[in-house]
């Protein structure tokens, strides 16, 4: 095959990765736009050990060449997750495009990655001399820059199994299908009894990478709705403060506008 | 390294080119399949539409190396079946083709749509177009030619 090799298994792949110069295709959709000619493309869609939806004790483990189609039909990826993904394009390329390619593109602008931040995800990146483990939150360096060498691969994205269920989502678009982010949010808590044990919100499309800062989350934990409520300007202020939005199809102000709308909303959604 | 090979409208077929090449542009270059239509080449409009293994995909959006073993159908290919005809005499009762620049990949997103869900209601019919453009419709009829072809093609999805 010239410009190519189709991986049969993940020892292939990654024996491929680590001799070859290749940059991984997983279902195309972000690579083909741009298309560009001296590449060798290293295809995933037959690597079985990628194309997998599990759980183990603490994880849904999705496989990176698994397609959004195949994200929605699983009973074991969080509702939260398929949420985001339903909201990706259209189906043509939900049933093409895949998980690992959504975060190794390395946009801010990604659906499924702003849970995967919210969610506190971690990846599984493989290499022929090993495997190691992050969070999603630090493999993002910037924009498109990301913490992956040049032998590994994205194989698995880890998502907690509990934890997801009292959610928010949004995704502000200029239209219903075929949507790029304009504005995406994600908030999670988690109570217990009257009591926030933990609270988590991202921000996507908005900086170079998705915008989550456990830091300001820290303000509302431990405390009950009521001490929440008196802390909420405090809270919705430091994210005023901390929020840099990037000017692109929109303004900077109008994504800050959105943003602190959507932080509000989910405040009161939950009763702070 | 050998050839790409995989199924083209039913026939098995070895592609001699590079693995980085557009699906859209072999298909309609090199095999002549001219009912692929290319509109945007990014993923926008679905004129391109064809069927990768029965799923519907964007051919704009596929490097020949991912249909290694796969089997692909365009609008020529399915244009022999019954579940194609129905599709065709409904779209006509109805006026559903205008200019007809991307009745070929309606026409395949109904078939993949109604393969998925055989009687649909008109959320699922929107759902499953919502890949596909039209500049002339408006898109009523079109959704009213899906509800006549799940109903006069009753048992065949």
């Amino acid at each position: 095959m010239v410009n190519g090799y189709v991986a049969a298994s993940l020892a292939e792949a990654l024996q491929i990765r680590k001799e070859q110069d290749v940059v991984p295709y997983g279902g195309g959709t972000d690579l083909m736009i741009e298309a560009p000619e001296n590449v060798s493309y290293l295809f995933l869609h037959k690597v079985p050990e990628m194309r997998q939806i599990v759980e183990d004790a603490d994880y849904i483990r999705i496989g990176g060449s698994c397609t959004f189609t195949e994200v929605l039909a699983s009973p074991l990826v969080p509702q939260l997750m398929k949420e985001a993904v339903s909201r990706i394009a259209a189906p043509a390329i939900r049933n093409i495009g895949t998980m690992a390619g959504n975060i190794g593109n390395g946009s801010a602008k990604a659906d499924s990655v702003l849970i995967e931040f919210v969610a506190d995800a971690k990846l599984v990146l493989s290499s022929a001399d090993g495997q190691r483990i992050v969070d999603i939150t630090d493999f993002y360096k910037g924009r498109k820059q990301l913490d992956l060498h040049k032998d590994e691969l994205i194989t698995e994205i880890l998502l907690p199994k509990t934890g997801l269920d009292n959610y928010s989502y949004k995704k502000v678009g200029a239209r219903n299908a075929l949507a790029i982010s304009r504005v995406s949010f994600a908030g999670i808590i988690q109570m217990d009894g009257d009591v926030i044990r933990h609270i988590a919100v991202a921000f996507g499309a908005v900086e170079g990478t998705v915008v989550r800062r456990r830091e300001l989350e820290k303000l509302l934990e431990g405390k009950t709705i009521a001490e929440a409520k008196e802390l909420k300007e405090q809270f919705v202020n430091s994210y005023e403060e901390a929020i840099c939005p990037i000017r692109g199809r929109v303004s900077a102000d109008y994504r800050k506008k959105v943003c602190m709308k959507l932080l509000n909303r989910f405040l009161e959604e939950k009763g702070i | 390294m050998g050839n790409i090979t995989f199924t083209l409208n039913h026939k098995e077929v070895e592609y001699t080119g590079k693995a980085t090449d557009r699906l859209l542009d072999v298909l309609r270059d090199t095999y002549h399949l001219t009912g692929v239509k290319c509109g945007c080449k990014e993923g926008e409009c679905g004129a391109c539409s064809v069927l990768m293994d029965g799923e519907l995909v964007n051919s704009c959006m596929v490097a020949m190396g991912r249909c290694e073993g796969s089997s692909i159908v365009t609008i020529e290919g399915f244009k022999g079946t019954k579940r194609f005809e129905v599709i065709d005499h409904a779209y006509a009762q109805v006026s559903a083709v205008q200019c007809g620049y991307c009745i070929p990949g309606m026409v395949l997103a109904t078939e993949a749509l109604l393969s998925k869900v055989p009687h649909p209601t008109d959320a699922d019919i929107r759902e499953g177009l919502s890949g596909n453009l039209c500049r002339c419709t408006g898109y009523n009829a079109i959704v009213r030619a899906i509800k006549i072809a799940a109903k006069e093609g009753e048992g065949l999805w």
